[in-house]
């Protein structure tokens, strides 16, 4: 059963106030109570962002932080039914819409997804992990990692600072690990290396260390004694840490 | 029974259930799907351990838009995983041009909307196979109305076939911010049909406005109206709202105490509801 257009067209103009601020006039609504609706709702959002985006809000003038959530979500139709999805939604909108230019803040999207990542991990549906064994050999047997988790790449070392100037003169190829700790559920961090991401996303992949050491040099990497050995002391302290769970049967 | 809305805020108090009791516990799926992690296991924990009601938040029943199927799907999914005895949601809608707004905003008070509403109550109850529990919310502006909200009521109830989740906080700021009797209103009401009843607090921020914030404990009047109000249907699950400004867990029982005091002495005739 449809609606005829009348309420439809009530209820565009409502929601276009909300979330626009734009004027506009509805027989019968007292403006000072359709305020109160675009003040609730704008609240509601800013409350989302700052507790979602905590670092990146108390690092932005908060005009310029204010301003980016009323154009985001003035321009933006927000598509989650969840509310705490919607932190996603705005640091998509902000990478479609080039903030990083537009705000003349280089690192705005990397401050973003490090900040949402947490966000992400913390909540992530379980998945089951392969089958594991707590022993076999580290070079030759296939790894099992903790399923939950994300590598992120950044421009800027966004998990390490959050003052502009430092951040700009840090410019690189910076890597960061989150895992969610099984037990407790909490999200652990790591800075790692451009070579550990690698080994990474090779043992995810199913690769063992030995095979990674090996082709290591196509991607113009030197194996040394060190670094075999460096690889390999890592993967034991990730253990401890229970992002690597142990060795395909 | 009287129940309580789980919160992340008082989640080991109620898992421990040794400073607060209730009957029940109610939670919105929308807050639950598609988690793991540690909430995931507190809410399985909290599961064990009480009955269980839902509320959703979003399924923005009066949108012009059609319903979002996926979000239904899982919502039919969660609710049979957890075994949820009602599944209540708002007369009101969230959601318009394709965009959540993430608030309850008021329906126009018109035919077409009551028409509209009714068939989407009946479209999501034909395929969650279960009647939904409409609550009258609570509202601070009329949009442009052509019919009372009794009226409005009545015709989506009577449409729809749904039941009705009464809360008589919002009945009580109601009429008080629109200038109406809530026991003429509720007198009114296809009393018939409620299934569930909610209890909360509010803030009266200005002579003339009364704000719905689940933040204050529950007013006295508001005890009042519903101990007034129970006496005209039957028994019905009664939820205690508290989402803002929580208090110690003390102050919580004493609420549901208060509360269950009052369904014994004016239910005590009739059969438990379970």
């Amino acid at each position: 059963m449809s609606s005829l257009p009348d309420t439809p067209q009530l209820q565009h103009r409502f929601t276009q106030h909300c979330r626009t601020g734009i004027r506009t006039t509805l027989p019968g609504v007292a403006p000072d109570r359709l305020t109160h609706y675009r003040q609730a709702i704008r609240h509601m959002v800013k409350d989302t962002m700052e507790s979602a985006y905590p670092i990146t809000c108390a690092n932005i003038p908060a005009r310029k932080w204010e301003g980016m959530v009323r154009t985001f979500f003035a321009r933006h139709a927000c598509t989650s039914y969840q509310v705490w999805k919607l932190p996603l939604e705005f640091y998509t909108y902000a990478v479609e819409n080039n903030w990083d230019d537009v705000y003349d803040i280089p690192y705005l999207s990397d401050l973003l997804a490090f900040e949402w990542a947490e966000i992400e991990v913390f909540n992530m549906e379980d998945i089951a992990p392969a089958a594991f064994v707590s022993t076999g050999h580290w070079l030759e047997t296939p790894l099992v990692l903790n399923p939950e988790y994300r590598l992120l790449s950044f421009k800027y070392p966004v998990h390490r600072e959050a003052r502009r100037a430092r951040l700009l003169k840090e410019k690189g190829a910076w890597f960061v690990l989150l895992h969610r700790e099984p037990g407790t559920g909490n999200v652990k961090f790591t800075g790692i290396s451009p070579w550990l991401a690698f080994v990474i996303e090779q043992l995810a992949a199913g690769i063992t260390v030995k095979d990674i050491l090996e082709y290591a040099p196509q991607l113009g990497i030197t194996v040394t004694e060190e670094l075999e050995k460096d690889t390999l002391a890592f993967l034991t302290d990730m253990q401890q840490q229970h992002f690597v769970f142990g060795f395909q049967p | 029974m009287v129940g309580l809305g789980f919160r992340r805020e008082f989640a080991e108090e109620m898992i421990s259930g040794t400073q607060i009791t209730p009957d029940f516990i109610e939670f919105a799926p929308e807050n639950w799907m598609h988690i793991g992690g540690y909430w995931k296991k507190m809410l399985h924990r909290v599961v064990e351990k009480y009955p269980v009601l839902c509320h959703g938040l979003s399924l923005s029943i009066g949108s012009p838009e059609e319903p979002d199927k996926e979000f239904l799907r899982y919502v039919k999914s969660f609710l049979d995983e957890y075994q949820v005895r009602i599944y209540s949601e708002h007369l009101s809608y969230s959601k318009c041009d394709n965009a959540h707004l993430y608030d309850l905003l008021p329906m126009p008070f018109r035919m077409d909307a009551a028409l509209h509403m009714a068939g989407r109550i009946q479209q999501v109850q034909d395929y969650l196979q279960r009647p939904l529990a409409m609550e009258i919310i609570s509202y601070y502006t009329p949009v442009s109305p052509e019919m009372s909200e009794i009226d409005f009521i009545s015709e989506v109830v009577q449409r729809s076939g749904c039941q009705l989740l009464l809360d008589v906080n919002n009945i009580y700021i109601n009429a008080f911010n629109h200038h109406y009797d809530a026991k003429d209103f509720i007198t009114r009401l296809p009393l018939d049909k409620v299934a569930y009843i909610h209890m909360a607090g509010h803030e009266q921020v200005s002579p003339e406005m009364i704000l719905d914030t689940h933040g204050h404990p529950i007013a006295d009047p508001v005890y009042d109206l519903f101990e007034w109000t129970i006496r005209q249907i039957r028994p019905v699950p009664v939820l205690l709202e508290r989402d803002f400004n929580i208090p110690q867990m003390p102050e919580l029982q004493a609420e549901l105490t208060r509360l269950k005091t009052i369904c014994h002495q004016q239910w005590k005739h009739h059969e438990l509801v379970a």
